[in-house]
């Protein structure tokens, strides 16, 4: 059985007479594991499906059933606590919170489980560790560099030990050799602990870390490919 | 669900907003300081004005005035006054002021036989400092109210000098009576010589009846009795009299109600506006918490408890400021030699933090509400 199932996908904003489909009726599945990369020009609906799938936004028609949970049917709160156990968002701009650590920023996700509070330092702590950023886990985002507070959101994207990560553009604000370092520990998370990611970006070598590149124009698929070569390029 | 985990959050919000912090909460600090002194004032009136079961004492005026300068009446009356019935004691008192001004630090002079004066006061006064024999002894002693000591700094032995009227103080006087708190009480001879009005002319007569279902009858059978003399008599229960001699300033304070009320509502608007511009500068910080699995309603708890903290925070200071002030100071409104003490305690602190709470929760729960309940998705389009 597919981890994600999205069947008639479709989202539409209706401004005076004229309306907006950003999304036109896609079908997407995703097998658990897999490194989907979501590709195309700008405003074709990348984030809009994204959005959809980590259960921030709500389509106007369709269905997604992610793990066999109907998620366009949760009440909001439910679908609250459903993204606090199955969902890691990475945002192109980080959006760590400026008055908490790098370490209060990761633990946030946590404070809605019931942990100990030793539990939850240690789980922090290991996400931290996870993507090599522990020795400031005391430092603020304004003492950070971009890639540095790139790795903290991606420590509390899966400090939770979500289904699914999404990333939408991560590496969009970020120099080659940062971005390189982000796609290099996103691909590790995805082989070494099985991770299903689900990723948008305008560039093709970021892409190719990925297992499968689908293409987005105007609210459709137009391509669904996986190549070959990249998957089994070393990362 | 355990709440506590979430309070060194709202802890963090509040302490490293630095700037927005410190300026909403001075602004709340100032408010609240004005908020309780008023409060204090009002009680101050309450407690001078009130009138208690257990109040047993009739002012005796001259009729139609309203200030110890103009109220003569002859000493003699004091002798036909005690014999009706009921009347337990008279006490002829002349009342000097060093200052005829309403204003906040008055001296009364009451001269008072001594003797009257102890049978009068047994067991309502207690002597702190000095000693009673001594302001038996000399004639120029004064037994000083203890608020009066302390505001001018006054310790038995010193000579006090105030209204033209040198005195010895001898002891000081402690007492639940508001009058008792801003006053000099010296021998009456003593009083009326420094203050050249004739021997045989008092202020007033302070005198206590049986019991309370005598105040009626007799201080109706006083101003019978004198309807007709040269003086004729108005008398008054102790807080009403009060009330009618300091009427102006009771105004004043029950206006100063409306003051109180302004800096709740600039209090508020203050809370309410730091809490406004937070939240839109941090749209994208909420979105991020609704993604994490945040319900709204818990995010509108945290900004609310933002706000409650920091009108806490704030209003604890101004309040505590203004309980400091008023117990140092010792400040009581004197009108026409009546005393209207400005008393701030614990209660008054207490009311005060419960207000800030009340108002902080009131204030940031609109605003927490609105940008708990923003759609995630066009949040991070908005930034
Ligand atoms: N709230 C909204 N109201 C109206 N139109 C909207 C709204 N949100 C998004 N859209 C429109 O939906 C379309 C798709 O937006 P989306 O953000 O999904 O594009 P994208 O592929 O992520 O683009 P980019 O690469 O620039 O991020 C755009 O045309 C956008 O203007
Ligand atoms: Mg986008």
């Amino acid at each position: 059985m597919n981890l994600i199932e999205c069947r008639n996908l479709t989202r539409e904003y209706h401004k005076a007479d004229t309306v907006i489909r950003p999304l036109d009726g896609v079908d997407l599945d995703v097998e658990r594991g897999e490194f989907l990369a979501l590709m195309g020009p700008s405003g074709s609906g990348k984030t809009t499906l994204l959005n959809l799938i980590a259960g921030i936004d709500a389509p106007t028609a369709g269905t997604i059933v992610v793990d066999g949970v109907d998620i366009t049917r949760l009440s909001r709160n439910r679908l609250a606590a459903w993204r606090s156990v199955h969902v890691g968002y990475v945002f192109q701009l980080y959006n760590l919170i400026p008055v908490l650590t790098a370490f209060e920023n990761v633990e946030l996700p946590l404070l809605l489980q019931k942990l100990s509070r030793r539990e939850r330092r240690a789980r922090t702590g290991n996400a931290l560790e996870a993507v090599g950023i522990a020795d400031r886990a005391d430092h603020f985002p304004r003492q950070l560099s971009g890639g540095q507070e790139q790795r903290v959101a991606i420590a509390r994207a899966i400090v939770t030990d979500p289904t699914i990560i999404v990333a939408d553009e991560p590496t969009g604000d970020l120099d080659r050799p940062a971005a390189d370092d982000i796609m290099n520990l996103l691909t590790r998370l995805n082989e070494e602990s099985h991770r299903t990611i689900l990723l948008v970006t305008h560039d093709p070598q970021t892409a190719g870390h990925a297992d499968r590149v689908i293409r987005l124009d105007k609210g459709r698929f137009v391509s669904d490919r996986r190549p070959e070569s990249v998957a089994e390029a070393p990362a | 669900m355990n709440v506590t985990r979430y309070v060194p959050l709202v802890v963090k919000q509040v302490c490293r907003h630095r700037v927005r912090t410190g300026l909403t909460v001075s602004g709340i600090a100032i408010a609240m300081f004005l908020f309780t002194t008023i409060q204090a004032m009002q009680r101050g009136v309450r407690e001078a004005t009130m009138e208690t079961a257990a109040d047993t004492t009739l002012v005796v005026y001259r009729k139609d005035r309203f200030c110890p300068l103009t109220s003569r009446l002859p000493r003699d009356y004091a002798s036909r006054i005690g014999r009706i019935e009921g009347v337990v004691s008279v006490m002829p008192v002349k009342v000097v002021l060093s200052n005829c001004r309403t204003s906040l630090d008055v001296v009364i002079f009451r001269g008072v036989p001594k003797d009257d004066f102890l049978r009068d006061r047994h067991g309502a006064i207690e002597i702190v400092a000095g000693s009673l024999d001594d302001w038996r002894r000399r004639s120029d002693a004064a037994l000083i109210g203890e608020t009066l000591a302390k505001r001018r700094g006054l310790r038995p032995g010193m000579m006090f000098d105030a209204a033209g009227i040198t005195t010895y103080v001898a002891g000081i006087l402690r007492s639940d009576n508001p009058q008792d708190q801003n006053v000099a009480y010296a021998e009456l001879e003593f009083v009326q010589l420094a203050a050249r009005s004739g021997l045989g002319v008092v202020t007033q007569f302070n005198l206590r009846v049986a019991d309370p279902s005598f105040l009626e009858p007799v201080a109706e059978q006083i101003d019978d009795m004198f309807r007709t003399a040269q003086e004729p008599t108005a008398t008054f229960t102790e807080k009403a009299f009060v009330g009618r001699l300091a009427g102006d300033a009771l105004e004043l304070v029950s206006f100063a109600r409306w003051l109180g009320l302004g800096c709740l509502v600039a209090m508020m608007a203050l809370i309410a506006n730091a809490i406004v511009l937070s939240v839109q500068g941090r749209i994208a910080e909420h979105a991020v918490l609704q993604t994490v699995g945040y319900t709204s309603r818990l995010i509108a708890a945290l900004i609310t408890a933002e706000a409650m903290l920091m009108a806490l925070v704030g209003g604890g200071l101004g309040a505590t400021a203004a309980v400091v002030v008023a117990r140092v100071g010792s400040f009581a409104l004197s009108v026409e030699g009546q005393s209207i003490p400005i008393t701030a305690g614990v209660e008054t602190l207490a009311g005060g933090m419960l207000m800030c709470a009340v108002l902080g929760v009131a204030a940031g729960l609109v605003p927490a509400v609105q940008a708990s309940r923003r759609p995630i998705a066009e949040c991070f389009r908005a930034v």
